[in-house]
């Protein structure tokens, strides 16, 4: 019953590049399963793989070990020794350029997965025609592809990808070539035309926005391992492990030792440099271990005069705030570090303030300690 | 077990063993053949050294090699400064009507070269040359001023013929130079004399290096000026010792093998260097590449010296020759122009050349060879520019390098080594055409290889993914993706390989018989009997041919594929 569900089961993929000494391990046994019927999205950095596992789906890439299923059927093993080759695989994919072939017109390119099956005449006319008018390119049939704009361009990448009704869909990173406005509403229109097909998709992107605003489930990837899957709202307010909590969005980093685990709707206990905290823990963590505290700039409250409560409650000086028009973007200086915090545009800010930082213990998540991937530059000092 | 033997395994293979053939029997039996003591197939034929110590030992051989290598030279120096200074006119300065200037430039590389070095002769031979008698009469001299049937004759005429290769080669380069780095220097205060000299012939001198090796390369395997020319003011460089070797009775193999080795060794270390010296250059190509404007110098008055040089050039390489020829083809015997033989004018000759006995064969012959090499060659070298440049398969770039090795081979050598190779092995083609068209197809190989992977390196490799991922086999996709994409190159190739194979001569003379002559040979062949305006007449014909053929294929390119 469990295999039924899921469309691509991926399990143990090992790929290297290069040869001797120049050999680079890309996949280091990257393992997913994709139900049928989502929007699944591979998230990462550049580097990270996310794009290796998914032409290994496709076949365009050769894994060196593992193996990958296809709606229940093995398409490639190394202990059984299977490889289909791309072209008999049932995928379609839309390519980061898009790769629409310049000498042919809309037509010919949408309807090639076709015409080299040698359907018949009236078929390939009827689905081409059904396929267009579901990208919403119908009237274009005729137009020599390089006239095409970035927009229709990819829609045609849409369509030649999904006329012979593949199993999966395969996306490479397809807004990257798009501008900013068109990027903004392509993602509706994907996300659209997904639900609208229901066909399973594999998308793959660096950007933790677009990952965030499409998907069903997001595969967090870094360094050729998967990192952590789950759902946006998951990931982004829940992240347990802390290359997500800095990869999705910003977040502020508190090094720190569990004093107490809480449980049972009572929030644990973390003491760090700026005192004690009550936080969420992330499974895994027990008493006495190390943790970093994770707070997202806009989770933490800016508090004029001095509150009432003191859990939680930091004292900090307003370094510099920024106006961005649907907040202020502020840093703020406590003790020998910075905090990054969003408020309401309607609260002024100003450099040299002291102001109350009030981290609500519902948004504070202790995250493992040792895990070090992903340093980088919204991690603080201690 | 059945899955690994399909189209793409069977085309892959099939390909790559054709090139091994091509290139790598050729060289294999060209030096055993050079080691052996007596014609092949003959009884008692033993492994020997003596070719080598008759033709060293020969007092005679270190004069060739002198001859060869002053020729070789004086070519690649004059070919280099008439090339050069018309591609410096053209690009970077502000001559009146330079635009023509470079289109007719490039006259000359139409014009196959027995009839270029015919040209000449009717040019400059103290006998009957026209600017001789011309001269005479102008100055009331008593003897010819110049002779074509000297060492400086031959280098001029050899190098008319080369110098639009170079135009090409210094254009490109001065195309590609980032002139900012020339005004960095003036802005700097350097004087542009100044600059000329500390900043751009120091970029430049790796391109020219470069361009002087191949011409030099060039020099030492021209066989039409030296054979047309040299033999009969006996003036011998290798490529004619090796032709006369051959043709001499009993014809000596091992010894012409012998000179052919030794041949083979100049150029291919002077196509090595290049090699190794391009590669360098075409990395740093890469980062900087992209299209200048190149600075254009103002030479205010000066231009009118730049424009009078340019014309003098245009004169002398393309108009007194295309008119000899022309002149020549309707005249009913030869003679200098005048008006008693305008009155004569004739279709005569173009009506004998065309009713010859061997002229249809020939024709017929030229023209299947011509589109039969350059459509396999192209064929052939996009499988492998594909294999060289998509895939990666183990040893594709041995395979690279396979298809490139006979560029180093003079078409003299070549013709030696596949006399060895087909009275050898059991293969029965040894005197049709069939010999021929293997032979063109080992020649132009290598540039075929090139524009192939040129185009190919261009084809974003997602656009052949695309095909696969939609269910193409690697055959559809390469017959209804690669090679549409390819075609502009793929064209552009084609045309350049049809008319040096239609003008082929060094390999041709070596391998043809009666039945598979063409029409380079019937022209040489009427040449040498002495029928000076059959000759022209036939010149012009496959010139006419050239251009028919280039311009056919442009039309069918654009129709398969995306025009340029």
């Amino acid at each position: 019953m469990a295999e039924k569900n899921y469309m691509v089961r991926i399990q143990n993929l090992e790929k290297f590049f290069g040869e001797d000494r120049e050999r680079v391990h890309v996949l280091k046994g990257v393992s997913l399963d994709i139900p049928e019927g989502s929007l699944y999205t591979f998230l990462g950095p550049s580097g990270c793989g996310k794009t290796t596992t998914l032409r290994c789906v496709a076949g365009l890439e050769r894994p060196d070990v593992g193996s990958i299923s296809i709606a229940g059927k093995t398409v490639f093993s190394t202990s059984e020794r299977v490889y289909i080759p791309t072209n008999r695989r049932p995928i379609g994919m839309v390519f980061q350029s898009y790769a629409i072939w310049p000498h042919m017109t809309v037509f010919e390119n949408v309807a090639y997965p076709l015409t080299i099956q040698h359907k018949s005449k009236a078929e390939i006319k009827k689905r081409v025609a059904d396929v267009l008018k579901i990208v919403g390119l119908q009237g274009l049939e005729d137009r020599p592809a390089p006239k095409l704009s970035g927009g229709q361009q990819q829609r045609v990448a849409f369509a030649r990808a999904l006329v012979n009704e593949p199993k999966v869909m395969l996306l490479d990173e397809p807004l990257s070539n798009l501008d900013a406005k068109l990027r903004e509403q392509m993602r509706f229109e994907i996300k659209a035309l997904q639900r609208r097909v229901n066909i399973t998709t594999i998308y793959v992107t660096h950007d933790q926005a677009e990952a965030l605003a499409i998907s069903d489930q997001i595969a967090v990837m870094h360094g050729g391992t998967l990192i952590e899957v789950g759902n946006p709202h998951q990931l982004y307010s829940r992240p347990k492990r802390r290359f997500t909590a800095t990869f999705l969005g910003l977040t502020n980093l508190i090094p720190g030792k569990v004093v107490e685990l809480g449980g049972d709707s009572r929030p644990g206990r973390l003491e760090t440099s700026k005192g004690i905290f009550s936080f969420i823990p992330a499974a895994g963590l027990t008493t006495g271990s190390a943790a970093i505290l994770s707070i997202r700039p806009e989770h933490i409250e800016v508090i004029k005069q001095k509150p009432q409560v003191t859990e939680n409650v930091l004292e900090g000086t307003v370094k510099e705030a920024i106006f961005m028009g649907d907040a202020y973007h502020c840093q703020i200086a406590v003790g020998d570090s910075v905090l990054r915090v969003h408020t309401h545009p309607f609260l002024s800010m100003n450099p040299g303030d002291k102001v109350y930082l009030h981290l609500d213990p519902q948004s504070c998540n202790g995250l493992p300690a040792e895990d070090t991937e992903g340093m980088d530059e919204s991690a603080l000092g201690a | 077990m059945g899955r690994f033997i399909n189209a793409q395994t069977l085309i892959l293979l099939g390909c790559s063993l054709f090139v091994l053939y091509l290139a790598g029997i050729p060289l294999v039996m060209l030096l055993y053949g050079s080691i052996r003591s007596a014609p092949i197939g003959e009884p008692g034929a033993a492994y020997t050294i003596q070719n080598y110590v008759k033709a060293y030992f020969d007092r005679e051989f270190y004069l060739l090699f002198w001859n060869s290598i002053k020729y070789a030279t004086g070519t690649c120096l004059v070919s280099f400064v008439i090339g050069t200074y018309l591609a410096w006119v053209n690009e970077r300065t502000n001559t009146p009507f330079k635009k023509l200037f470079m289109v007719m430039a490039l006259i000359p590389f139409i014009i196959p070269g027995i009839l270029s070095t015919i040209a000449w002769i009717l040019l400059l031979s103290p006998k009957i040359g026209l600017i001789n008698l011309a001269v005479k009469g102008v100055l009331g001299l008593e003897s010819s001023p110049f002779n074509i049937y000297s060492m400086g004759g031959m280098i001029w005429a050899e190098a008319i013929h080369l110098y639009p290769l170079v135009f090409l080669l210094m254009s490109a380069s001065f195309r590609n130079m980032d002139t900012s780095l020339e005004e960095a220097a003036l802005t700097a205060g350097s004087s542009t004399f100044t600059t000329l000299r500390r900043v751009t012939l120091p970029l430049m001198r790796p391109a020219m290096f470069g361009v002087l090796l191949v011409m030099f390369v060039r020099g030492i395997e021209a066989f039409e000026v030296p054979a047309l020319v040299g033999v009969p003011a006996k003036i011998s460089v290798f490529t004619t010792k090796i032709f006369l070797a051959i043709h001499q009775f009993p014809s000596d193999f091992g010894l012409a093998g012998a000179y052919a080795v030794t041949l083979l060794v100049i150029s291919g270390g002077g196509v090595f260097v290049y090699q190794k010296m391009t590669r360098k250059e075409e990395r740093f190509a890469t980062v900087t590449g992209k299209g200048y404007r190149p600075r254009v110098i103002d030479l205010g008055p000066w231009k009118w010296l730049t424009f009078g040089t340019s014309f003098l050039i245009f004169l002398l390489a393309v108009i007194l020759p295309v008119f000899i020829l022309l002149w020549s083809s309707f005249i009913p015997f030869y003679g200098i122009p005048s008006m008693e033989l305008l009155a004569k004018l004739t279709l005569a000759n173009y009506h004998y050349v065309l009713t010859y006995p061997l002229a249809l064969t020939a024709f017929k012959n030229s023209f299947y060879l011509s589109v039969g090499s350059a459509t396999l060659v192209m064929l052939l070298t996009s499988v492998i520019a594909w294999i060289t440049v998509k895939s990666k398969i183990p040893g594709r770039i041995f395979l690279d390098n396979l298809a490139f090795i006979p560029i180093a081979m003079p078409g003299i050598v070549l013709g030696v080594s596949l006399i060895w190779v087909y009275l050898t092995l059991p293969i029965p083609i040894y005197g049709t055409i069939w010999v021929l068209l293997l032979a063109y197809i080992t020649k132009f190989m290598p540039y075929g290889i090139r524009t192939a992977s040129a185009s190919m390196i261009q084809i974003n490799k997602e656009l052949e993914e695309a095909s696969f991922t939609s269910g193409g086999t690697w055959f559809q996709t390469f017959r209804k993706i690669i090679l549409p994409l390819l075609m502009p190159g793929f064209v552009a190739g084609w045309i350049y390989i049809s008319i040096i194979s239609l003008r082929e001569l060094s390999t041709s003379i070596l391998l043809y018989s009666y039945n598979s002559t063409v029409l380079s040979i019937m022209a040489f062949d009427l040449w040498e009997g002495g029928q000076y305006t059959y000759v022209c007449a036939l010149g012009v014909l496959m010139v006419l041919m050239l251009v028919a053929m280039a311009f056919i294929a442009r039309r069918l390119g654009a129709r398969i594929g995306i025009a340029e």
